[in-house]
């Protein structure tokens, strides 16, 4: 893990800037160590790296699931189908266009509008969107995801107005669609979406930093 | 053909977090199949949800659940067998409706079984949709539609022919998300109806510019 970090810092000074290496008080992995044990797995069908991935996102996606309101066992059992799907789709894992966590989060995502909101057609629909956006990377139409922008995304997150940060949670943990928002925190649904739309705005730059 | 009027992007948080209403998400679907400046926008909103996905705080897992994770690969085959490619094509085709309404309206536009409900206007309603309403609507070339604004959420895509209002012109892959605080009046374009698939999220409470045009004709 160290060495890649390394390999980053000498590839580009101006990145290396601003990633956040792990530390004891900031123990968390970064994407481009997930991407390895990605790597790992898919090549050599390796069960340790499948089981660091699984150590370190599987009660976060429990987590996701319980906040969305999942019934214990069926968030266990959805866990585990989404780490099976890991395993089986490792090989289409692209690190140049999503991290392991932004693929992860579509996964449980996906088998929770399936199972949960139980809207049957909603799995195929994203297998499909899916190619679409797999034929495009492959022909390099696609903005990448670099490794660090995780980072500077995290701390964009961080520094949203507490209005657009309370509005982006109840969206993306609590699942509430605009109107359910906009009754529960008596907002007019023109401002929840407009908070939204500025909150969207505000992250996306980060997303895009100047090179 | 690339669609010029998009998703809103209120609209493609909600849709990334699985909060947008199951008939909005139809219509979304729809748009997103046709377009990809709006796939690479809502894949941003995905990074969002992977960002608060590895901020949960949580603890290890416990060893029953590492122990049947393991068992559970042992049971998988090596290679895993292609599943079937969905109906999803992003390039327009004349009489081909989106791979996302097909579960719905079936794929073909010229087989659809039209239902007058009010002069110059024909109509399918969705059955069995369980978050809010959705239709398509065949407006006759050349109509011009009363208008308004409205409270709720509401979310058209046009499928074939055009109609323009003071947004501008939208034509087959366009979208027109609206909120609440635009008035409009859409104005058909000669030669071909105009079809379109139209979504509100309030089931049975009619509001916007279908609902106003249609509600005194059909007594809703």
């Amino acid at each position: 893990m160290m060495g890649s970090d390394q390999a980053v810092a000498e590839v580009s000074s101006f990145r290396a800037k601003r990633h956040v290496p792990p530390s004891p008080s900031n123990p968390t992995p970064d994407a481009l160590y997930w991407s390895a044990q990605m790597g790992a797995v898919s090549v050599k069908r390796d069960r340790a790296s499948f089981m660091r991935i699984y150590d370190h996102f599987a009660p976060r996606l429990q987590r996701y699931l319980r906040n969305l309101g999942v019934p214990e066992s069926m968030s266990d059992e959805l866990v585990q189908e989404a780490l099976l799907a890991l395993w089986r789709k490792a090989a289409t894992f692209d690190p140049a266009r999503a991290s392991l966590a932004t693929w992860l989060y579509r996964v449980a995502r996906n088998l929770y509008i399936d199972h949960v909101r139980r809207e049957p057609h909603w799995l195929p629909i994203q297998e499909g969107l899916d190619r679409l956006e797999h034929a495009e990377s492959a022909r390099g139409d696609s903005q990448p995801e670099s490794f660090v922008d995780q980072d500077i995304l995290k701390q964009a997150i961080d520094r949203l107005p507490p209005v657009q940060a309370k509005l982006v949670r109840m969206c993306y943990l609590e699942s509430k669609s605009h109107s359910e928002i906009s009754a529960e925190l008596a907002m007019p649904l023109g401002s929840v979406k407009s908070s939204l739309r500025r909150a969207f705005a505000k992250l996306q730059s980060n997303m895009r930093a100047p090179q | 053909m690339k669609p010029n009027h998009h998703l809103d992007d209120a609209t493609l948080l909600s849709y990334s977090a699985g909060a947008l209403p199951a008939a909005l998400a139809v219509v979304a679907s729809a748009h997103l199949e046709r377009c990809a400046a709006c796939r690479a926008r809502l894949l941003d909103a995905d990074r969002i949800g992977g960002v608060l996905l590895q901020q949960q705080r949580v603890g290890a897992p416990t060893e029953h659940a590492r122990a049947a994770m393991l068992a559970l690969l042992d049971t998988e085959p090596a290679f895993e067998q292609e599943t079937l490619p969905p109906d999803i094509v992003e390039e327009h085709q004349p009489d081909r409706l989106p791979g996302a309404l097909h579960p719905w309206f079936g794929n073909s536009m010229r087989a659809l079984r039209w239902r007058r409900v009010a002069p110059g206007v024909q109509r399918i309603r969705a059955t069995g949709i369980s978050g809010g309403d959705l239709m398509l609507l065949r407006i006759a070339p050349g109509s011009m539609l009363p208008l308004h604004s409205h409270g709720g959420s509401e979310l058209t895509m046009i499928l074939d022919g055009a109609y323009d209002d003071v947004l501008g012109h939208f034509g087959p892959g366009d979208v027109a998300d609206l909120d609440g605080e635009i008035q409009h009046q859409p104005l058909t374009s000669p030669g071909v109806p105009c079809i379109c698939v139209a979504a509100t999220d309030a089931p049975l409470k009619f509001a916007g510019w279908v609902a106003r045009t249609l509600q005194p004709l059909l007594g809703f």
